[in-house]
């Protein structure tokens, strides 16, 4: 078993050596396509973080003083109930300071200032509202209306500050999911093309070894490990790209004014982390499946 | 050892590579195929280790009917089979110690029975001392006694040669032959296809002519004619 395995190594080695150039192109492919698979990942959790508030047809949030009285909050809970032509009662929903505040680190993300400001204790809660209507004037004059009761800290509309960004969301979403399709498409033709070399180049010993009974798989293996090994040295530097990217991209935003939207683009190391690790998954898989398409149809001798 | 039953085999729609061909050769025989270039004879070796599969018939190989053996099943088969060719098909990049070894090696051979059996294989073909060199630093006649250690190292039962004298001059190819005898003598079962009337001629063992395909003589200690 160790013999073998050390014989599929060395095959493929020496195979990628021979290939020098064709497996550097395969491996670059990957890696932009790659890089773009990530980076749309991250763009959309950025695109998140914005809309975080708004998930699930919110159209309407009514922050509450974070001092507010007991019965100004029943109030307020009150009136929206009663406007169930206007407003989808069941689906009024309270945050708490707490959950208000666990809502506000992802907003913030980027713009550690203005949640340093922030605290559980000083934090307005919420009612997020789903309105029933189309009309959005109807809406608006409702807002008006809540903005005039005791305890109510402000009304922000989805329509002022959503629907930009979503509009916006969907169309780069679309654009680089639909180009790194087409990027990783490109890398596993590559990678596939690269092992058809490799093929090619040893057909005279791939023929010798099927007289002497290698099996098919002793054959295949050092194939489908060398196309592996391109597509993960290829998702290894995406990875890397990918890091540098996010790394400037928060130092930037950090510039900005605190309080404006942008600072919301950041996406966190972790979530980063583990958009790494499903690059390397899909980096793997897509080199291993292109070299074993490949090997299974060239090998038939 | 290797039986034909009733076998055909078409290349293209038309025309018969072999034509309803059947001969049982028994375990430690030496057979001559014969016949004019295009006759079948390299068909025959080939549907003998399953590189190809006939459109009728079957052929049976140490009692099984390899036609119906899985494709899974078919490098045991060839295990247990060595294959000489007339252009040697040694790999130019290895040295013939690692030629031989090659064959070993990726049939999961470990290290020590390699180290045993190539050095023992590389005497008996008259190569010890020329493990390090490189099939181009070889004369044609050495590079066929490489391509006979490599098809024999594994010991096996049969021994299928395409030609091995094809490409070398007369007394290289007498070589080869008492080579190739001395390997029957070990009870390995020799079939050669051939169309060098002196090699058939000095041996007298069973030959098997062929001709478009069709097999036209089958006798024991044959001439060539």
């Amino acid at each position: 078993m160790i013999q073998r395995l050390s014989y599929a190594i060395r095959e493929t080695i020496a195979s990628f050596r021979r290939n020098v150039t064709l497996s550097v192109a395969a491996v670059i492919t990957s890696a932009v396509s790659l890089l773009l698979v990530g980076t749309t990942f991250l763009i959309q959790r950025a695109f998140d973080n914005l809309l975080v508030q708004w998930r699930g047809d919110v159209g309407m949030i009514v922050f509450v003083r974070p001092d507010v009285a007991p019965d100004a909050l029943t109030l307020i809970e009150q009136n929206l109930k009663s406007q169930p032509n206007v407003i989808d009662v069941d689906k009024v929903e309270y945050l708490d300071k707490t959950a208000s505040y666990e809502e506000a680190k992802r907003v913030f993300a980027g713009d550690p200032t203005t949640l340093s400001l922030l605290s559980v204790e000083t934090i307005p809660s919420q009612f997020k509202v789903v309105p029933k209507t189309t009309d959005p004037e109807l809406v608006r004059s409702l807002a008006d209306q809540y903005r005039t009761l005791p305890g109510v800290a402000g009304v922000s509309l989805a329509e002022d500050e959503f629907d930009v960004i979503s509009t916006l969301s969907g169309f780069v979403r679309t654009v680089t999911i639909g180009m790194s399709l087409v990027l990783l498409a490109v890398a596993v033709i590559l990678i596939w093309n690269t092992i058809r070399t490799a093929i090619f180049a040893r057909r005279r010993e791939i023929e010798v070894m099927k007289l002497v009974g290698a099996t098919d798989w002793f054959i295949r293996v050092p194939f489908i490990l060398e196309g592996l090994i391109q597509g993960l040295v290829g998702a290894v530097v995406s990875c890397g790209g990918l890091w540098a990217l996010n790394s400037a991209w928060t130092s930037g935003v950090a510039g900005f004014k605190p309080g404006t939207g942008v600072s919301s683009l950041v996406v966190p190391g972790s979530y980063v982390n583990g958009v790494m690790i499903v690059l390397l998954i899909i980096g793997a898989v897509a080199g291993g499946v292109g070299s074993g398409v490949a090997s299974s149809k060239f090998l038939d001798v | 050892m290797i039986r034909l039953e009733n076998v055909s085999k078409m290349y293209g729609s038309e025309i018969p590579a072999v034509r309803d061909a059947s001969f049982d050769i028994a375990k430690g025989d030496f057979v001559f195929l014969v016949g004019p270039s295009g006759s079948g004879k390299s068909t025959l070796l080939r549907l003998i280790n399953r590189q190809e599969r006939p459109e009728r018939g079957n052929v049976w190989v140490a009692g099984r009917n390899i036609n119906e053996m899985a494709s899974s099943q078919v490098p045991y088969l060839r295990r247990t089979m060595g294959n000489v060719f007339q252009d040697y098909k040694l790999l130019p990049n290895k040295t013939v110690f690692e030629n031989v070894a090659f064959a070993l090696e990726v049939i999961g051979k470990p290290k020590h029975v390699i180290g045993h059996q190539v050095p023992q294989v590389l005497e008996l073909v008259g190569l010890s001392g020329k493990e390090d060199r490189f099939p181009h630093q070889l004369s044609g006649g050495e590079q066929q006694r490489v391509s006979v250690a490599r098809a024999f190292v594994n010991r096996p039962l049969i021994l299928l040669a395409d030609e091995p004298t094809g490409n070398l001059d007369p007394a290289t190819g007498e070589g080869i032959m008492q080579l190739l005898e001395a390997i029957n003598r070990t009870g390995t079962t020799v079939v050669m296809a051939t169309h060098d009337h002196r090699v058939v001629n000095a041996m007298r063992r069973r030959v098997i002519q062929l001709d478009r395909g069709v097999i036209v003589r089958d006798q024991e200690r044959g001439v060539y004619e």
